[in-house]
């Protein structure tokens, strides 16, 4: 009877840890976007809102979801360099208007034609944990020690990407994508996690759809 | 007999390891800023000026908290250093306002005001946060003031299990930094006291026909 517990326990523990993820996007065209040999896709995380921030480690995944044979990316941190200090977070443009008008600074446009940067993906958004429930004690002794409990959370990570083509200083796409879903920790001796991929899920759905735009093969 | 003298030698274990653990938590963090500064992307303005980082400015250690020290001294020098050399085109760094050339036509000498710091146990965010307040002193070649101007400055970085709070508050004052260099080339010229200052030397017509 005991081990029919466990079993059932675990069974529904394991298909709770499966995130839901749903993606939206929209595009003037369904058509793939052009990108010459040489010019480069740079992704770069909004970093002006004031509770949280487009993580770092995001921003990276995305960049190699979206990196490709055909696909070249030049990193966050080397484009803020050689644009500074024109994409800092205080200065960034926030919307097409305020890239023309930094377009037309000649310095500006200069680089971003010397460097070949051709698209700029802004992505904006983070990941929320909440809703944690349970308890679980862990004690140890000379004689030895266990956990015992059972403890969840829920998170949820809530993110979008924008397309700016540099180019002809427009935008290509918008995607957004909500992932959420519940990890546990049971205690039974050791204690056993399992964790639901709300943000690796969240990247690989807004990675795979950005990277669908450029080229049709998905890796 | 052999008993009571077990339970005092265990709570003598006991008071040495919560004393450690108590002393253990209060430690203080130190924290050297240290970067390379990107070179500007910006058209500099026919201005000859000077820029004196007094010594108090070239080694500023800030200490926001009880517990925390910033040395954001070297760093700051080579940010401003950086940016006025973007803003000017001939720039000095005259080790003090007396070793300035006469024919200097703006002399800048910065300090910081303030550096305040906040954690995610201070605002229940998961960033931590610098602000440094900085003062530019601004006058022409011949001592004539033309403004003191207050300069914040701020930067934040995601707080995370795999970033020790040194590493989230070197990085969150070098965002800082990169702030006030961003701050400084794009407002300084937006200044209304330099702005009048160049209307009066005839120098917005140069800058506008260039």
């Amino acid at each position: 009877m005991m081990t029919r517990l466990l079993f059932l326990a675990t069974a529904v523990s394991l298909s709770g840890c499966a995130a839901t993820t749903t993606i939206d996007e929209f595009r003037p065209t369904d058509q793939l976007m052009d990108l010459a040999a040489g010019e480069k896709v740079v992704v770069l995380g909004r970093r002006d809102a004031g509770h949280y921030e487009t993580d770092r480690a995001f921003v990276e995944c995305v960049g190699d979801k979206l990196r490709g044979p055909n696909i070249n990316l030049m990193s966050e941190q080397e484009f803020m360099d050689s644009i500074y200090p024109w994409f800092e977070p205080r200065t960034a443009p926030k919307n097409l208007t305020r890239l023309t008008r930094l377009m037309e600074v000649p310095m500006v446009r200069e680089r971003i034609d010397e460097r070949e940067i051709r698209y700029i993906v802004w992505l904006d958004g983070n990941t929320e944990t909440g809703g944690a429930m349970g308890s679980m004690s862990c004690s140890f002794s000379p004689a030895g020690g266990g956990c015992l409990g059972f403890t969840q959370w829920d998170k949820e990570s809530a993110y979008e990407a924008v397309v700016w083509d540099l180019k002809d200083l427009t935008e290509k796409g918008r995607v957004r994508v909500d992932s959420e879903g519940t990890s546990y920790v049971i205690g039974v001796v050791a204690p056993i996690p399992l964790l639901s991929p709300v943000k690796s899920n969240a990247c690989s759905g807004l990675g795979n759809q950005l990277r669908s735009y450029f080229s049709q093969e998905l890796g | 007999m052999k008993v009571l003298r077990l339970t005092t030698k265990l709570q003598l274990t006991l008071a040495a390891l919560a004393f450690a653990l108590t002393t253990g938590c209060a430690s203080s963090t130190s924290v050297v800023v240290e970067a390379d500064f990107p070179t500007v992307v910006y058209e500099p303005r026919d201005i000859r000026a000077a820029v004196v980082f007094e010594p108090a400015f070239r080694e500023y250690i800030a200490q926001p908290t009880a517990d925390v020290l910033i040395d954001i001294g070297g760093a700051q020098v080579d940010l401003l250093s950086n940016a006025f050399d973007g803003l000017f085109e001939q720039v000095e760094y005259p080790a003090s306002r007396e070793a300035v050339d006469p024919d200097t036509e703006l002399v800048i000498v910065p300090s910081v005001q303030q550096v305040q710091m906040s954690t995610p146990s201070d605002s229940y965010l998961n960033v931590y946060e610098v602000w440094i307040k900085y003062s530019l002193d601004i006058e022409t070649g011949d001592g004539v003031p033309v403004d003191s101007w207050f300069m914040p400055a701020y930067g934040k970085t995601p707080d995370s299990l795999l970033l020790s709070r040194s590493k989230a508050i070197r990085e969150a004052a070098l965002i800082a930094l990169r702030d006030a260099g961003a701050k400084l080339l794009l407002d300084f010229y937006r200044i209304p006291a330099i702005y009048g200052w160049m209307q009066q030397e005839g120098r917005l017509e140069e800058a506008d026909s260039s």
